[in-house]
């Protein structure tokens, strides 16, 4: 045997990896990751509507309408059977987030120019949350940009 | 005389672990943050949806006020439950627990997430809680339509 094959052969045994077989392991791991990225992603984020109230001391007594613009319009909406209407000035609609966006829409692009209006919606009691939502959601559409929201009637 | 043979061989592998260190930081981080989520937010809750919401990029300081309906309907006075943070809260007790939430963190921010067939009657005490607490914004959580 020649010895320079003796030689190659044993500096062959030294270069044996003796760790753990991290293979398994990476792949499981990258598995849990990806699971856990597209589960994130499959959720659909979250969507708000942010509303600015008036900070009350006191009570409600203590609300400051005349601090309000003058220029009001006040969305009333009543249930009417299974469904919600809204009520204001010039327009009875049950269609929601349809007519009632394309009226506000219509109404501010009539105003004037940097005259600050102040909506309210005054829901009735068994009103919906939804409508109620999607009511604020055409105020914001029509660039309303004062939304209160009034308390219920007292029954 | 040079003897190629004990020529030290260098370990020709991918060093995996940094990489295994950054993964499972990955993984504990989406452990934590999916726990969180989940203990923030209240099953049961059909949330409405709105097409003119926006995106919150600053979470932070948020307390989410959860109205879960009653599982019987609203029949016989009937009222939907307030948790936060999983903890049921008492209307009347709302306006004192929210003054003393923003008395510790006046950056807070209300997150209102209510069931989309909760009469307004339920809803507007929380509004008026809010407001009576002195947090001057509230956002109600929506979902896209579609």
């Amino acid at each position: 045997m020649p010895l320079s094959t003796k030689h190659k052969s044993r500096g062959m045994h030294g270069a044996h990896h003796v760790g753990p077989n991290m293979t398994p392991m990476v792949d499981v791991v990258m598995v849990i990751l990806i699971f856990f990225m597209l589960g994130s992603s499959f959720v659909s984020p979250d969507w708000y509507l942010t509303n600015n109230t008036p900070a009350i001391k006191g009570g409600l007594s203590n609300v400051k309408t005349n601090a309000m613009p003058p220029t009001r319009i006040n969305i009333k909406l009543r249930v009417r059977g299974t469904r919600t209407i809204a009520i204001l000035p010039g327009l009875q609609t049950a269609d929601l987030s349809g007519e009632l966006a394309s009226f506000l829409t219509n109404k501010h692009k009539a105003l004037v120019k940097g005259v600050p209006v102040q909506i309210f919606i005054s829901p009735s009691n068994g009103v919906p949350y939804k409508d109620v939502i999607t009511t604020y959601s055409d105020c914001i559409q029509a660039r309303f940009k004062q939304v209160a929201f009034r308390p219920p009637p007292a029954q | 005389m040079k003897i190629r043979g004990i020529k030290p061989m260098q370990d020709t592998h991918v060093n995996v672990t940094p990489l295994i260190d950054i993964i499972m930081c990955l993984i504990i981080f989406f452990l934590l943050v999916g726990h969180i989520a989940k203990a923030a937010s209240v099953k049961g809750i059909k949330i409405p949806s709105a097409k003119n919401g926006k995106d919150m990029r600053d979470k932070s300081d948020q307390l989410i006020i959860n109205l879960v309906p009653p599982i019987g309907g609203y029949g016989d006075n009937a009222a939907p439950a307030i948790l936060i943070w999983r903890n049921q809260i008492p209307d009347s007790q709302l306006a004192s627990y929210l003054r003393k939430q923003k008395s510790e963190n006046p950056k807070i921010k209300v997150v209102l997430r209510a069931d989309r067939s909760i009469p307004y009657k339920f809803v507007a005490p929380v509004l008026i809680s809010c407001a009576q607490a002195g947090i001057a914004s509230i956002h109600f959580m929506t979902r896209r339509p579609g």
